[in-house]
């Protein structure tokens, strides 16, 4: 009886392009990844129509129980202790650029009072682009 | 004379630690990375040299309750039908001013669906411009008007 003699098969993992999807990831990670300056959770009110924010807006958060964050858009965002304290912080931002925008990141149960201190500081400091950011609200209403 | 043999050395380029970098980069990248929310209604204030004082009769006020029922020129209205009680009058006058006076006590969504509402006027209602909104602070309205309701 022949004998067969048996090849012995390399057990690989083909890794060449391992590298290209790496560095593909890598690239997409660096597009999209946005540093934002404030990472308060808070539950945005809806709405259908949206603006794009701009880049190196100022943002002045207020969550549910009425604390207040403020950012002049490149530092991280720290708590100011009331609405008063806006005013030198957004003058100095407004005498720098005239135009430069105000995010107001507001919880969407929050009471009203405590989002017309804030514009009413905000009107008062020479603000002259305000954006109340918001989450997309689905044709739906969901 | 001593015959000295040559040692090839291979040229190449380590490369073994790469796959460990590249993925030491994703990781970073995937846990610093924040798909945040940044769109939102936009609105200009009047520059104090160019801001003219409304009178009251001459706009439409809309006046959100602390229970988030609105009253437009004090009559209870639907936000369904703001547009539409709007459009008359802006197919008339299209520069015609829309005070939005809110409730302190009323929650901020309320103000902000309202808001939505006229700022979709102008597609809706296929106008020329942008229904023209105004957002008086309190304050503004107690030193203006002197309280509007």
């Amino acid at each position: 009886m022949q004998k067969l003699k048996t090849k012995p098969i390399e057990a690989n993992i083909p890794t060449a392009s391992m590298a290209d999807i790496a560095f593909l990831l890598i690239i997409f990670f660096m597009v999209t990844t946005v540093f934002t300056v404030d990472r308060t959770n808070v539950n945005l009110p809806l709405s259908e129509k949206r603006e794009e924010v701009p880049k190196g807006a100022a943002v002045i958060t207020i969550t549910i129980d009425q604390m207040m964050k403020f950012s002049g858009g490149r530092e991280e965002s720290f708590v100011i202790s009331s609405a008063e304290d806006l005013i030198s912080l957004a003058a100095a931002e407004v005498a720098k650029n005239s135009l430069h925008p105000f995010v107001v990141k507001a919880d969407g149960e929050v009471p009203y009072r405590a989002v017309d201190e804030v514009m009413d500081r905000l009107k008062q400091a020479g603000v002259q682009v305000m954006i109340l950011l918001t989450n997309q609200e689905t044709v739906d209403g969901a | 004379m001593l015959n000295l043999k040559k040692r090839t050395v291979d040229s190449e380029i380590p490369s073994s630690s790469m796959a460990d970098i590249a993925f030491l980069l994703i990781v970073f990248f995937m846990v610093t990375t924040v798909f945040s929310a940044t769109r939102g209604l936009e609105f200009q204030v009047p520059r104090d040299d160019k801001a003219e004082t409304i009178e009251p009769e001459e706009a439409v006020l809309i006046y959100i309750g602390a229970d988030t029922k609105l009253t437009v020129d004090g009559d209870p209205m639907e936000l369904d039908g703001v547009l539409a009680y709007l459009a008359p009058k802006l197919a008339r006058n299209p520069n015609k001013p829309v005070i939005l006076q809110t409730d302190p006590k009323a929650p901020y969504y309320a103000m902000v669906n309202v808001m939505d509402e006229l700022q979709q006027g102008k597609e809706r209602l296929k106008l020329v411009k942008d229904i023209n909104v105004a957002i008086p602070t309190q304050r503004e309205i107690e030193e203006q008007w002197g309280g509007l309701i």
